[in-house]
């Protein structure tokens, strides 16, 4: 199988390269990545991100003929040849496949990714009801791999200041959260030209999310929360 | 809701979207069923003070809409703040021109 890698050293290299690969999967080669570790075997200055290997870490997505999604959930069979691997788009480049992430974990923590409870704790457990509890499916599952983000336009244009698919889909995470207390100061935070009304409904974001969630829709209910609020 | 929010201008352009859409349908109901069939006509509407009025609001609805859009696309692109205020300020100025024409036209007409 033929593969085609951005290559990119800082330490040796003027500026980025592809490279191509060739080599055979064997029996129980299932997913992409296992073609990456192969090619790491006999080339080790390839570098990339992995962990679980099963589509739980997140580490290692990346953009697989012109298209994000994660090296262990990608499937080889189908893929068109030579299957060309570039670092996910919009982030700086430390090394061949491994991207800078600190912009897009930035955004993650501004939207304050955990709950705020202004009511004293209860003795016991907070109580959520099974219908409030549904109301986070499709959103908890977000693994931030950061294929959304970085798929699109709008992060491209303005990575600094619009928070991205990724980061505004956790955020309506929190809102919609019964036990959350800060509704009103994140939406006051979301509320903003930038932060969250670059969103130009694109829908790369839902186009390519590798776990199936939609943060186009979740972008849709914050908005919509923000004219019931208006209203 | 905040004056400065992200929330108002994009739900002006919606707003203003779905006026021109209302206003485009009427438009094409009113060429369909021959209700203004001339020229004549169609001048006579637009001297009315009805008339007068719809158009007006119709384009200070396209100006609106188009001077967002337009504010969407220069903060999208153009990062110089120096140039992206000019090009904000020389459009918001050809469309209060165009408006200021439109209203010296049709001003007798207006009810105000």
């Amino acid at each position: 199988m033929r593969l085609r890698i951005y290559r990119y050293d800082p330490d040796s290299d003027r500026g980025p390269h592809m490279q191509d690969y060739t080599v055979e999967p064997e029996a129980d080669d299932r997913k992409l990545l296992d073609l990456l570790v192969r090619i790491k075997s006999f080339d080790d200055s390839l570098s990339f991100r992995r962990s679980c290997r099963e589509g739980i870490c997140g580490s290692d997505g990346m953009n697989i003929n012109g298209r994000n999604g994660l090296a262990c959930l990608t499937s080889i069979n189908g893929l068109a040849e030579p299957v060309t691997l570039r670092p996910l788009p919009g982030l700086p480049v430390i090394r061949d496949l491994i991207v800078d992430m600190t912009q897009f974990f930035a955004h993650y923590k501004a939207i304050k990714p955990y709950l705020i409870e202004k009511a004293p704790p209860p003795d016991r457990e907070r109580h959520q009801s099974p219908e409030e509890r549904e109301k986070l499916d499709g959103l908890y599952e977000c693994i931030l791999c950061a294929c959304c983000s970085t798929f699109c336009p709008s992060f491209w244009w303005n990575p600094d200041k619009f928070l991205g698919p990724a980061a505004l889909l956790q955020a309506y995470r929190f809102i919609a959260d019964s036990r959350d207390g800060a509704t009103a100061e994140r939406l006051d935070y979301l509320d903003d030209v930038y932060r969250l009304f670059r969103c130009r409904s694109i829908m790369n974001c839902t186009e390519v999310c590798p776990k199936g969630l939609s943060p186009s829709h979740a972008i849709e209910q914050i908005r919509q929360a923000l004219l019931a609020r208006s209203l | 809701m905040r004056v400065f929010s992200g929330q108002v201008p994009w739900l002006l352009q919606r707003l203003t979207a779905l006026f021109l859409i209302a206003a485009l349908l009427v438009i094409c109901v009113v060429i369909f069923l021959g209700l203004l069939p001339d020229y004549s006509s169609w001048k006579a509407f637009a001297k009315s003070g009805h008339g007068a009025t719809i158009i007006f609001v119709s384009y200070l609805a396209i100006c609106t809409h188009a001077w967002i859009g337009a504010r969407d696309v220069l903060l999208d692109y153009v990062k110089p703040i120096s140039l992206r205020l000019t090009l904000l300020v020389a459009i918001s100025l050809l469309l209060t021109a165009t408006a200021i024409r439109l209203l010296l036209i049709l001003g007798a007409q207006l009810p105000v």
